[in-house]
């Protein structure tokens, strides 16, 4: 029992430790924070690629789906891997610059960008299947709405259809920058300093978890408040469908949905 | 080549179908329809369940690309458009109004009146915005600009409908069923602002079930079946004293209860 506490909670080492650990946890939510806004964006431009409408851009909608299907059926630490192994090996081969085989933009460390990069092309393709649930389940009759005013496809999505879309997505959203989270540990894989490389150094230099458990504190501590906000977002949203208002009832038309309509113009 | 004859057709008549088809796969849903619509005119089309009301009206302004025949809309055959700036062009010119209103949910009652005018009119908020007030001032709504559409009566939602439509200056409203998901006490705000648009002078091209708005208000009355015009006249003809046998048992139909 001793052993076990002193293990895990030596607050000496703790005490000696703590500024090192935070600047790995500052570290993590760095990575974090621009791999989820990197994320979002690249997820939402998939998104709307697979929804291009039309013969001609059948191509585009294709490789989107190859592209979406690929990342999310490899381990994220492969892709890292795959990732982080070309851009070095590109750049000591000489085909490929410095500032891109061995990025240190904005003054982050090589091994950051790589994550970003790795960790944004594999999120992207899921936060890509988290928006295209959300665009279709806008009712048609918004297209056709917008269609009707004169709106092009690409219009109508900005203004009517994704920004719908986004709000009924932002729990799964979440759900997913809170896997991002956690995922961000994988950069230990490739030289990354962050809060799982911390505690692991600490684990090494003393053979005492204590490093390890304080990093294991400081991610929950990350992610059960966004846990917590997912379920209020989303009790929030079940009320407002129950209470029978809401966009539901907006568009709901007993017309089959029409997969002719965005054709209409190729 | 536009010969002359077309041009001051085109004048006159703003909107003709010649032989216009539409199929879905292997379902004829429209058979050859030819109808002209003079303008300033309003025609009510009428006819059963399935019979492809619907379907003409989203072959006009090309929501459904007809598979056969042509659409003239202001002299212009618009089937033959194959680009999409021309085709957004097109509809520009035509309202429609749908039976499910299909407000934009996220978005208040001004700003659903004012975003097409400023998004594809390229007008900006300080003209939009007083043409869109003063639209839903004339739709019964002043005083409701800040609303949500979710806050708004069924019928109230349709005005608001109307007035986003006509925001975009129009030559020509097509109406589909646009009172038939309203409580029956709502329909005839609806009609009225309807009448009123008639009154003015729109060409209107109007799918309904309502035998009193088409008796008082149409031009012309249509009445569909099986994807073809079966029967076509003043409403006076073509509800008083129709002369086919399906227009007949239609009519029995509907004008029973
Ligand atoms: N996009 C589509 N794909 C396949 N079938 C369709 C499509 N749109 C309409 N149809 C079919 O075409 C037929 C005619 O439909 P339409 O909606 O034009 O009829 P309608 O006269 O408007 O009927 P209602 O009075 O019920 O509105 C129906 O059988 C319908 O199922
Ligand atoms: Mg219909």
């Amino acid at each position: 029992m001793e052993f076990i506490i002193n293990y895990y909670f030596d607050f000496d080492i703790i005490s000696d430790e703590f500024g090192f650990v935070v600047s790995g946890l500052w570290m993590t939510i760095k990575l974090w924070l621009v791999a989820s806004l990197l994320s979002l964006i690249w997820g939402l431009v998939l998104a709307v690629l697979r929804q291009l409408p039309g013969k001609a851009l059948a191509p585009i909608r294709g490789l989107t789906i190859a592209y979406i299907d690929g990342f999310r059926g490899l381990p994220a630490l492969l892709v890292l891997l795959l990732v982080s192994g070309f851009l070095a090996a590109g750049q000591s081969d000489g085909v490929l610059p410095k500032w891109l085989g061995l990025p240190t933009w904005f003054g982050e460390p090589t091994w950051f960008w790589y994550g970003v990069i790795g960790l944004t092309l594999t999120y992207g393709a899921y936060l890509a299947e988290v928006y295209r649930a959300g665009i279709e389940a806008i009712p048609h009759g918004q297209m056709e709405a917008a269609r009707s005013l004169g709106m092009s496809h690409g219009k109508a999505m900005r203004y009517i259809i994704v920004p719908q879309a986004v709000r009924k997505v932002i729990p799964p959203l979440l759900n997913d920058l809170i896997a991002l989270m956690k995922d961000t540990s994988l950069v230990f894989a490739i030289g990354g300093s962050e809060l799982l490389d911390a505690g692991f150094s600490i684990e090494s230099d003393y053979f005492n978890g204590s490093g390890l458990m304080l990093g294991a504190i400081f991610y929950l501590v990350l992610t059960i408040p966004l846990a917590r906000l997912v379920d209020v977002l989303l009790k929030r949203e079940q009320r407002r469908t129950q209470r029978g208002g809401g966009d539901a009832d907006a568009g709901e038309a007993e017309e089959p949905p029409n997969p002719n309509i965005g054709l209409a113009g190729a | 080549m536009t010969t002359n004859g077309q041009a001051m057709n085109g004048d006159r008549i703003i909107l003709q179908l010649q032989g216009v088809q539409k199929s879905f796969g292997r379902l004829d849903v429209l058979r050859g329809v030819d109808l002209d619509i003079p303008r300033g005119s309003v025609t009510c089309v009428i006819g059963p369940s399935g019979s492809g009301k619907s379907t003409l009206l989203r072959c006009i302004n090309l929501l459904e690309r007809p598979t056969g025949g042509r659409v003239l809309f202001e002299g212009q055959d618009i089937t033959a458009i194959r680009k999409e700036d021309e085709l957004n062009a097109v509809r520009r010119r035509m309202g429609m109004v749908f039976q499910q209103f299909n407000l934009f949910p996220h978005k208040s009652v001004l700003e659903n009146v004012c975003l097409a005018q400023e998004k594809v009119l390229g007008r900006d908020r300080s003209e939009a915005r007083p043409r869109a007030e003063a639209l839903l001032a004339r739709v019964g709504l002043a005083n409701k600009l800040n609303e949500f559409p979710e806050r708004l009566s069924g019928g109230q939602q349709q005005r608001v409908a109307i007035a986003r439509a006509l925001a975009m200056d129009p030559h020509l409203m097509l109406f589909d069923e646009v009172t038939s998901a309203l409580d029956p006490e709502l329909v005839k705000e609806v009609l009225d602002v309807m009448k009123e648009l008639a009154a003015e002078g729109m060409t209107m091209v109007v799918v309904t079930h309502e035998m009193n708005f088409a008796r008082e208000v149409a031009d012309e009355v249509v009445f569909m079946d099986g994807g073809v015009v079966v029967e076509q006249g003043p409403p006076r003809e073509v509800l008083d004293n129709p002369q086919n046998e399906r227009t007949k048992r239609f009519l029995g139909l509907v004008l029973e209860h």
